[in-house]
């Protein structure tokens, strides 16, 4: 269990490493830039990599629906975003009001998709989220 | 030097960029499960590539031409996507450990909170140092707090 525990954790100091690095080459280049060289260096890297250990084109590749390979773009403006936030209100900031922007939307997904979830604890999370986010926007 | 906390421009953006991300998670999911995660995450670069590409051949004429230096570009400042890459590897293997999806998410939030608190102290990577103050950490309390009744008891007991 400990080395789960370890992988879940290291995936998540892997999420903060590459903000802040695409933030790094943001600060010479700019925001979309340093997006774009996220994702070409991260394609090159797992094409290398499924090369190796094979299943980079599995036999459903085909039937897959246009629409879900919006997926990709999506992720350049997200990165874009990270690069431009994290050069100028640091990297805590960044992370707990990107956090707070993706528990929210992921509750009121789960609302229209009738996913059901336990609705008091949904909204008293969401609650205490608005109110770490407010904290940030207060003047010292 | 105290740096600038962050205004409603910096909150909606940031805000906004967590929608996106759901909405990523949501379309990156659904490919792995035509696929595999390898395939998921190797064909999202594929096509962030190309769409990055785009955006920056339509934004190009409007960039101003003639502007400062910028500051020199270490090499290893093109590696992110590295990073990001291995993030896939190391999520996809613990989603299908006894962690699941839910005990993932939350030590993965915990991570990244670790991992920016030390970044923004000790300024890594070459970005700014900022030291966080007690506002910060009851900010950071309050939302790893919210987020966490949500994974474990909103969606993650169903």
């Amino acid at each position: 269990m400990t080395l789960w525990i370890v992988v879940a954790s290291v995936a998540g100091v892997l999420v903060g490493v590459s903000r802040q690095i695409n933030g790094r080459l943001s600060l010479s280049t700019s925001p979309l830039k340093a997006s774009f060289w996220n994702h070409a260096v991260g394609f090159a890297a797992l094409t290398a990599l499924g090369l190796v250990i094979g299943g980079l084109i599995p036999a459903g590749a085909s039937d897959v629906p246009w629409h879900v390979y919006i997926g990709g773009p999506i992720g350049v403006v997200f990165v874009a975003a990270g690069s431009w936030l994290i050069a100028r209100i640091g990297a805590v900031n960044t992370a707990l009001l990107v956090i707070g922007g993706q528990m929210v939307s992921g509750v009121a997904l789960d609302l229209l998709s009738a996913a059901s979830p336990a609705i008091w604890a949904s909204a008293l999370g969401v609650a205490l989220i608005l109110a770490g986010m407010a904290l940030t926007q207060r003047r010292r | 030097m105290t740096p600038p906390r962050a205004n409603p421009l910096h909150l909606l953006a940031a805000f906004g960029s967590g929608g996106l991300l759901t909405l990523m998670i949501h379309f990156n999911g659904e490919l792995a499960r035509y696929g595999n995660a390898l395939f998921a995450s190797w064909t999202a670069h594929g096509t962030g590539t190309i769409a990055a590409l785009i955006f920056l051949a339509v934004l190009w004429r409007r960039a101003p031409a003639g502007n400062a230096p910028k500051i020199r570009t270490p090499l290893w400042a093109y590696l992110g996507g590295v990073s990001g890459a291995a993030t896939v590897m190391f999520s996809s293997i613990a989603v299908n450990s006894p962690l699941a999806l839910s005990g993932t998410l939350a030590l993965g939030l915990v991570g990244q909170m670790i991992f920016s608190l030390a970044a923004d102290r000790w300024g890594l990577f070459g970005l700014p140092m900022r030291r966080p103050g007690a506002r910060d950490f009851a900010a950071l309390g309050l939302v790893l707090a919210g987020s966490a009744i949500i994974i474990l008891f909103g969606k993650g007991a169903a």
